[in-house]
């Protein structure tokens, strides 16, 4: 994407007035996306986006600059536009570079070979098998989308890194109706890799959840609200860990010490059954990269061990504040953002406890089968998510299911909480939004119990 | 290639290839930020974006390609054209001609012709009155200056050629304030276009929505009585807005399908889509149709629902100008609101503390992309706010869930304040006054008194 004297130009300019580091990251994307209703392809769109953004940092303040294309004179002037703003005396200049880290990519059927009718016959796939679960299944959508990143990224240190990121993921959303009301359920499974993820993916199993979600959630009552045990199932059930607890471990929350755990590392921040990882290494996961986005090879990150914190999410600039390494976490959607510590695939590790005894033992409650997404304040730690998918629990017995539960709570506070960890763990895919945009992330965990959460729901008492 | 040869290059591609039409939008953007940390530069940000979008029609199907660099246009058509001959669907797909614009008036820039020294200097000041407004603020978690200026060029083959420029500027700080017993809370207040350069009242605002938290706790679980504050209330309504979409109702995605000329709220409500409102205006929309002020609820009954040329001839109605492309210049054309708001009644905020007597006021509800579901019209959301008792603003009151359905809630509003506020005016811009509602489900771990 740019020659090495073209870059050296570029990391002068960005140096010239005083930065003491400096950043370039190129892009080039392919995305492709079609939208299918009820088995007929209502939409599709293709988009390249290509651009450069460019990072000085002198001491803990960030420059940053973007533009669209990466012609050398655009690359000159964002990177003249974002030193502007500096006035110092580093005197840094930029290292030659060293060796190049660009780690292979193996792609059998790269998104560009591939053509549309194919894409379109896995969303008829799974609409069909939707349709099939109930004539209740009034309507479904159907999502493809493919995307092609490859980045190079190259700073004053002497750093040159690059990475291709092929990602796609299918999303099917089901409406079933009956006497003027709807219900709904999704189902969205992604890897990273290229269209050879759909050996991996099936389709139908993906649109049949979908169905059975939006039908199973049409005869439920409405969630009573409460403060009781939850069950929560394992896969995207994860999303608890993501927002309860680890959007307040990056860097971005922590270095400024707007973080209820600010100060705590090697301390017992949740109970003993807890281990919770972040490791963008998983070979063909949604969330995983080879190289972050500060060109660091990524790696398994283990963050809390057997409750006690261990490490935070830490990217260069969030590194220099709270001084320490940099945990290949740095992540932005694009060019347009400047990066950031970020999650990958982050979950719970497996515990010894048995999925079934948590139920039963746990008297009156919800057990959240599937879950939603949801936000925290890292601050305060006070965090919420929706739950798409509820039954209720008495006496230890499943006895209903239930619709528009959501819970809340504060992440400190539930982590101490949690007294099941089940033994089989798996992932579910997502979209996380924080400062440097939407990025693809993985949450995971085995089924796991919290003693006592506030439930939302409109309904009476079961 | 420059943007003109480029458009000229692949419409007459496209034409060659069997289309019917084409359209491309050209979408220029310029931004700046800057973020300060007593009184330091944190982030500075400034961006050139730049954007090509084309659309060409081929046996009455829409076909999608957008990119950053045009230099490759017969690349570019070729990706149209192999997206518009997979359409399955048998929708039409008008496209606009040339038509006469409404005139729109500039709005107001508080910004317009400060530099970047003065904007970082006013950003500067912001963090200081943030800091000054009360001994318990220690700092900000954010605080910014930001603008923008940005061009749209529409032009397609039935001899459209249309220009739409925006300038955009606006302030915002949140600051954190700790009370007694270390306890941190954070607010957040925003000003923008005519209003960026308030810094003392916007500053103000996030010191006193900091501070009202502190102390909070959570209620008892139960039926309560509900004032919606007005930035909750519009925050809710952009959250529930799809559902005023001909294209979701014509595929059976929004209640509200079929209820035009029906009654939907109580009759207290009254809900506009005005593209030309003063505080975020625009000629026309992503389409090229003339922007306009239309009803959408009067006196609870719903008018219209909101169109694009596609979804209007579907229904044999006239677009409304609520086209709206996803994704910047290059998604597909879909529906969406331009200033959607809900007018104002004539009551006072305290007369409406006065008529609540005993309830909540909500002032915050988070989670909205997740805990709102659009299809059901049900919501289950976190929610912040204080205690009301005898039209008295009480104890604060957080980590509790508010929960019901979105039609019931408007079928409920008793009466209808006269404190509108808006959401950040830029792109899609929703706005509310205070709402009364009857009782809503809550559910907190509060415990009786």
């Amino acid at each position: 994407m740019i020659g090495e004297a073209t870059a050296q130009r570029v990391l002068g300019a960005a140096l010239a007035t005083g930065g003491d580091f400096a950043e370039i990251f190129l892009e080039d994307t392919e995305t492709r996306a079609i939208a299918m209703l009820d088995g007929k392809v209502e939409t599709a769109a293709y988009r390249r986006r290509c651009g450069a953004g460019v990072r000085v940092l002198l001491g803990e303040q960030c420059a940053y600059a973007y533009t669209a294309g990466i012609g050398e004179a655009a690359l000159i002037d964002t990177a003249r536009a974002a030193a502007a703003i500096l006035a110092g005396k580093s005197g840094t200049a930029s290292q030659p570079f060293g060796p190049k880290r660009v780690p292979p990519v193996d792609i059998a059927r790269p998104f560009s070979s591939v053509g549309n009718a194919e894409r379109i016959a896995l969303l008829s796939r799974g609409t069909a098998a939707a349709k099939a679960v109930s004539p209740e299944v009034s309507r479904v959508t159907a999502n493809y989308a493919d995307v092609d990143q490859r980045v190079c990224i190259c700073n004053s240190r002497g750093l040159w890194a690059g990475d291709r990121r092929p990602r796609t993921r299918l999303s099917f959303d089901a409406i079933a109706s009956s006497g003027g009301e709807y219900q709904t359920g999704g189902e969205r499974p992604a890897l990273g890799m290229g269209f050879e993820a759909y050996e991996r993916i099936d389709p139908e199993a993906a649109g049949k959840q979908a169905a059975q979600t939006a039908v199973t959630m049409l005869h439920a009552p409405n969630c009573p609200a409460g403060m009781l045990p939850v069950v929560i199932d394992g896969g995207f059930g994860g999303v608890i860990l993501h927002e309860a607890c680890v959007h307040s471990l990056e860097a971005t929350a922590v270095a400024k010490g707007n973080s209820e755990f600010c100060g705590k590392l090697g301390q017992q921040i949740a109970s003993a059954k807890v281990t919770a990882i972040d490791d963008g290494t998983l070979a063909g996961e949604w969330g995983s990269l080879r190289v972050d986005d500060e060109g660091e090879p990524t790696r398994r990150n283990v963050l809390i061990q057997d409750g006690v914190l261990q490490t935070y999410l830490v990217d260069i600039l969030g590194g220099r504040i709270m001084g320490r390494p940099v945990t290949g976490s740095a992540r932005r959607e694009s060019y347009c953002y400047a990066p950031t510590s970020r999650m990958t695939n982050t979950f719970f590790a497996p515990g010894t406890d048995d999925e079934e005894e948590m139920i039963a033992t746990m008297g009156e409650g919800l057990f959240a089968k599937r879950m939603g997404g949801g936000s925290v304040n890292p601050l305060t730690g006070e965090f919420n998510f929706a739950v798409l998918e509820g039954y209720w629990v008495k006496a230890g017995k499943i006895v209903t299911p239930v619709r528009g539960a959501s819970l809340v709570g504060r992440g400190a506070d539930v982590l101490q909480k949690i007294d099941r960890i089940g033994r089989h763990m798996w992932m579910g895919y997502g979209m996380c939004g924080s400062k440097s945009g939407s990025v693809p992330t993985n949450v995971g965990q085995p089924r796991i119990r919290v003693s006592s959460m506030t439930i939302g729901g409109k309904g009476e008492n079961l | 290639m420059d943007d003109r040869a480029f458009c000229e290059r692949a419409f007459a591609l496209a034409l060659k290839q069997g289309c019917e039409a084409a359209e491309m939008v050209l979408r220029e953007a310029q931004s700046f930020s800057v973020g300060v940390l007593q009184g330091e530069i944190d982030t500075y940000s400034v961006s050139r974006e730049r954007s090509l979008g084309l659309r060409v029609q081929r046996n009455g199907k829409d076909g999608y390609a957008a990119t950053e660099v045009p230099e490759n246009p017969e690349q570019l058509v070729r990706a149209a054209l192999d997206n518009a001959i997979s359409i399955q669907s048998e929708d039409g797909n008008p496209m606009a001609g040339p038509a006469a614009y409404p005139p729109v008036p500039t709005p107001a820039d508080a910004l317009k012709d400060m530099d970047a020294a003065g904007k970082i200097a006013l950003c500067r000041a912001l963090e200081k009155a943030a800091l000054g407004a009360d001994a318990r603020v220690r700092r900000t978690a954010a605080c910014k200056v930001i603008t923008e200026q940005s061009r749209v060029r529409l032009r397609n083959t039935l001899g459209l050629n249309a220009l739409r420029e925006d300038a955009f500027s606006a302030c915002y700080v949140a600051p954190i304030v700790v009370g007694q017993a270390g306890e941190a809370q954070e607010g957040g207040a925003f000003r923008a276009r005519g209003e960026a350069a308030d810094i003392e009242a916007c500053a103000r605002e996030a010191v006193e929505e900091a501070l009202g938290q502190l102390g909070a706790a959570p209620v008892p679980p139960g039926l309560y009585r509900i004032l919606l504050r007005n930035d909750a209330a519009y925050s809710l309504l952009a959250a529930f807005s799809g559902l005023f979409s001909a294209d979701a109702a014509q595929k059976g995605l929004s209640l509200l399908a079929g209820k035009e000329g029906q009654r939907i709220a109580a009759a207290c409500v009254n809900l506009r889509d005005d593209a030309l409102a003063a505080l975020n205006p625009r000629p026309f929309d992503d389409e090229g149709v003339p922007a306009q002020n239309k009803a959408v609820v009067r006196e609870g009954v719903l008018v219209t629902l909101l169109h694009s040329l596609k979804t209007a001839q579907k229904a044999g109605v006239r677009s409304t100008g609520n086209a709206g492309r996803a994704g910047g210049a290059g998604g597909p054309v879909g529906v969406r609101p331009s200033n959607f708001f809900i007018c104002p009644g004539e009551a006072p905020f305290d007369q409406l503390l006065q008529a609540l007597g005993d309830g909540l006021l909500i002032t915050e509800l988070s989670g909205l992309h997740a805990g709102v579901n659009a299809i059901s019209g049900e919501f289950s959301l976190s929610a912040k706010g204080f205690w009301v008792r005898g039209g008295k603003m009480g104890p604060p009151v957080k980590q509790i869930v508010l929960s019901g359905s979105f039609l019931a809630l408007l079928q409920g509003i008793q009466a209808v304040g006269n404190d509108t506020r808006y959401s950040m005016p830029s792109g899609a811009c929703f706005g509310s006054p205070s709402l009364l509602l009857g009782e809503l489900r809550v559910a907190g771990a509060g415990k009786n008194a």
